[in-house]
């Protein structure tokens, strides 16, 4: 892992959990895999503290655990899945275009608390949801649940790996950690529940009739106490499953780009008649981008997705958008050529480019400083002299794509960085501003009238909330500028992967 | 004698226009030594009256054309005063054609001394004899050509260059003007609304369209060929602006080279510019060296405040 992954890792880890839980976080990372006593001692936290954070870290996925010979357990951190933080907003963007507000609010319960059970995350929704509707209409636990079983079904959520349950004559100690296993069929599987109910407003004891608080409260303690009927059936968000979905997405847009007419994504069906849809496919075909190749005629034409090239052209715009951005067109021009040909020497790149010669010297040392494109040298005479030697420029895509991705860390890293110097800033500012909506809501509730609540807001001066809209301005561009970064990241990943498969 | 030898052969070479080879010379001038033969041979060689050529068989010697003798003969007037040396250099500038030759060269093919090359090259130049072009590769190197003789393309760059100097501005012009007729076409065939098979081929243009449309415009002083046009269109798929494919097409098709032709389409790109370039972090010059607590930091960073501000 290299240190700006570890940076990253630390501040993400700090943000959502805390100081503890990133301390034995960040150790994990750095040190592979440990067992508890050593994680203890080597951070100096003490064993109670060590065991609640790796609880916390094992329920939201970003820590595993081993039993090793010995029956010594090894916790290891998975550094990867830490940096999946940074996707929330986009999955939890993905389930609403795809499953609307229900979708959106199941993915973001199961993303905030890591596991949950069915029956929990459909209360949940269900509470959220009725608060943000009108007075008098609450949400059926129903229709969370078949929303929820619909994001089951298209695998958008899969069922955690679980202890199997052993037989009672096993006569030795317990095992020091439960193995946990997963049945491939079994992972999409939604238990028969039968969910009845409603979702229940958080109310305020005088909205309603007076007598009826009073009547639902024994009953809701009652409710409790039974017992849920998907006990141990846990749940948790399959992160793959929405990369895949970003990844189809990424090709969907780039051919549109390219063919300037409107796509339906993957693979919902098509509403066009047929015969436009085979000329769509020959020209898809046949365009040089190359996605699509046809294989074989049965069934009329069978066309075939070619992930990789297609992976490899997206990657290789995103480096070709950086260099026209940081370096300006004529750089990218050469940057473009270079790739194309493969190999060329520096009297071709002039040629080529129509660029005179001394500025186009200038840009190739500019890139080659930035580790954009590499040199290649071909000895004439078995001395390696520089004067017969041929020195031939060429871009090696996977080690740019790197280079690229480690600058993305990085990047991500300032920004969250100066996001929580701009927060520190203002804190005194925040804290008041806090303390006055405090006041204001709690005198609200009392009902107060309405002069009082004005002075109370006037406790903040003009120039304060100025400066408090400039604050939030400030987060919020931050704040999309690092979910805009994670995109180049996603790219530039899903791209190095799949080569990394190929070989 | 020897006068007698050289006109006899200069007969038998008219005689035979092929080519003699010595033995025919030695069968009908018996009586004349080898030696002399030779010189008289020589002679007329070095006089540019014969050439020499080499069969299978061995030498030949050919009367030469008529019409290459006659600048011989006017240069031989002309170089009446001259010694051999001067004749030399000049065959080899000659057998350069216009792609011209470097001083050096000649100096090894001619072996005489760096001195005597030069001084002979200022008397051919003062003669109006030789001209030196500058070439665009190296500028300080100075091909020598005959006087009256185009510079090849190689040595002056062609059409880009008037003057060893790249004409930059020129290549910007004509390479804007070439996207935007491909654009504009791209644009009407995509609002012409057909199917699309038609729509993509008809917004596809040939690099001859293209060539004929520049010439029109007449935007460039020197004549531009399809070659050219295709260079340009070149740069625009570097670019990234512009996409090619090639088409086999009929023998006799306008436009058409060795049975395919060039069509060229303009083209979005796939993907916006992405989202590291959209943060400042992403254009950052000190990049390497910002880090927490140091002089350049995210906390501090001037580029981070310019662009919350903006």
């Amino acid at each position: 892992m290299t240190q700006a992954e570890i940076k990253l890792c630390s501040l993400l880890l700090q943000e959502h959990f805390g100081e503890i839980v990133e301390k034995i976080g960040v150790h994990l990372i750095r040190t592979g895999s440990q067992p508890l006593r050593v994680i203890a001692h080597d951070t100096g936290t003490s064993l109670d503290q060590v065991k609640k954070a790796l609880c916390v870290l094992i329920q939201h996925n970003l820590v595993i655990y081993q039993v090793h010979k010995r029956g010594v357990v090894e916790y290891e951190a998975q550094c990867s899945r830490v940096l999946r933080m940074l996707r929330y907003p986009r999955y939890i963007y993905t389930a609403k275009t795809l499953y609307s507000d229900t979708g959106e609010l199941i993915v973001e319960e199961l993303l905030l608390n890591g596991k949950m059970t069915m029956s929990a995350v459909v209360k949940k929704v269900a509470d959220r949801l009725t608060e943000t509707m009108e007075d008098g209409k609450t949400m059926d636990y129903a229709e969370v649940s078949n929303t929820f079983v619909r994001l089951a079904d298209t695998h958008f959520v899969q069922r955690c790996p679980f202890v199997p349950a052993t037989e009672n004559s096993d006569p030795g100690p317990p095992p020091p950690a439960p193995t946990l296993v997963i049945n491939e069929k079994d992972m999409y599987l939604v238990p028969k529940l039968s969910l009845i109910g409603k979702g229940k407003r958080r109310r305020s004891s005088d909205e309603d009739a007076t007598g009826e608080p009073k009547a639902k409260r024994p009953k809701h303690t009652a409710d409790n106490k039974e017992p849920i009927p998907d006990d141990g059936i846990y749940w948790q968000a399959n992160l793959d499953r929405f990369h895949q979905h970003f990844r189809d997405q990424g090709i969907v847009s780039a051919v549109a780009n390219r063919m300037d007419q409107i796509f339906r994504s993957l693979p919902v069906g098509y509403n066009i008649s047929k015969q436009v849809l085979d000329q769509y496919l020959t020209l898809l075909a046949d365009d040089p981008l190359e996605f699509v190749g046809k294989s074989g005629d049965s069934g009329g034409g069978m066309y075939v997705i070619n992930l990789h090239k297609a992976l490899g052209s997206l990657a290789t715009a995103t480096l070709e958008s950086v260099v026209q951005e940081r370096f300006g067109s004529r750089c990218a021009r050469i940057f473009r050529l270079v790739l194309q040909k493969k190999h060329l020497e520096q009297k071709q790149v002039e040629d080529f480019a129509m660029i005179p010669a001394k500025e186009a010297k200038d840009m190739l040392y500019k890139m080659l400083s930035e580790n954009f494109i590499s040199l290649q040298e071909i000895p004439k005479t078995p001395d390696h002299a520089p004067s017969r030697t041929f020195y031939l420029y060429t871009v090696n895509i996977l080690s740019a794509a790197r280079m690229l991705l480690h600058r993305c860390y990085k990047s991500i890293a300032n920004l969250i960085e100066r996001r929580q110097f701009e927060t520190k800033e203002n804190k005194r500012l925040l804290e008041k501003s806090q303390r006055v909506e405090a006041i204001i809501a709690s005198m609200q509730a009392t009902g107060a009238e309405e002069a009082q609540l004005q002075e109370i807001e006037e406790m903040i001066t003009a120039p304060e909330r100025q400066q408090l809209e400039t604050l939030k301005r400030n987060v919020n561009k931050l704040d999309a500028s690092e979910i805009q970064v994670d995109e180049t990241i996603f790219l530039l990943e899903s791209y190095i992967e799949s080569t990394m498969k190929r070989q | 004698m020897r006068f007698l030898a050289t006109l006899r052969i200069i007969e038998l070479c008219h005689q035979f226009p092929h080519g003699i080879t010595d033995q025919v010379i030695q069968n009908e001038m018996p009586h004349i030594e080898a030696q002399q033969r030779a010189v008289a041979i020589n002679r007329l060689l070095s006089m540019g009256q014969l050439d020499l050529l080499r069969s299978n068989t061995g030498l030949l010697y050919r009367i030469k054309d008529s019409q290459n003798a006659g600048p011989v003969s006017f240069f031989l007037s002309k170089m009446k005063g001259s010694d051999n040396q001067e004749k030399l250099v000049y065959q080899i500038i000659e057998d350069a054609g216009n792609k011209g030759i470097w001083s050096r060269d000649i100096r090894y093919k001619s072996n005489l001394p760096l001195t005597e090359i030069n001084k002979i090259l200022k008397n051919l130049e003062s003669k109006k004899l030789i001209k030196a072009v500058k070439s665009v590769a190296a500028s300080k190197k100075k091909v020598y050509m005959l006087y009256n003789l185009q510079p090849d393309r190689s040595v002056t760059g062609g059409a880009w260059y008037s003057d060893q100097d790249f004409e930059s501005e020129f290549v910007e012009v004509l390479n804007q003007q070439c996207f935007k007729f491909l654009q504009s076409k791209a644009e009407t065939a995509r609002e012409s609304k057909q199917n699309p098979m038609i729509q993509r081929n008809s917004s596809f243009a040939s690099s001859h369209e293209v060539w004929k449309y520049i010439c029109e415009l007449g935007i460039s002083k020197v004549e531009l060929s399809m070659e050219d046009i295709e260079t340009i269109l070149n740069t625009l798929i570097y670019d990234g602006k512009v996409e090619m494919t090639i088409i086999a097409a009929k023998e006799g098709t306008v436009g058409s080279v060795d049975g395919h032709m060039k069509l060229y389409r303009a083209v979005n790109p796939i993907i916006p510019p992405t989202g590291l370039v959209r943060a400042p972090c992403g254009l950052c010059p000190v990049f390497d060296d910002c880090h927490e607590g140091g002089e350049i930091s995210p906390s501090n960073c001037i580029y981070m405040t310019e662009w919350l501000e903006f």
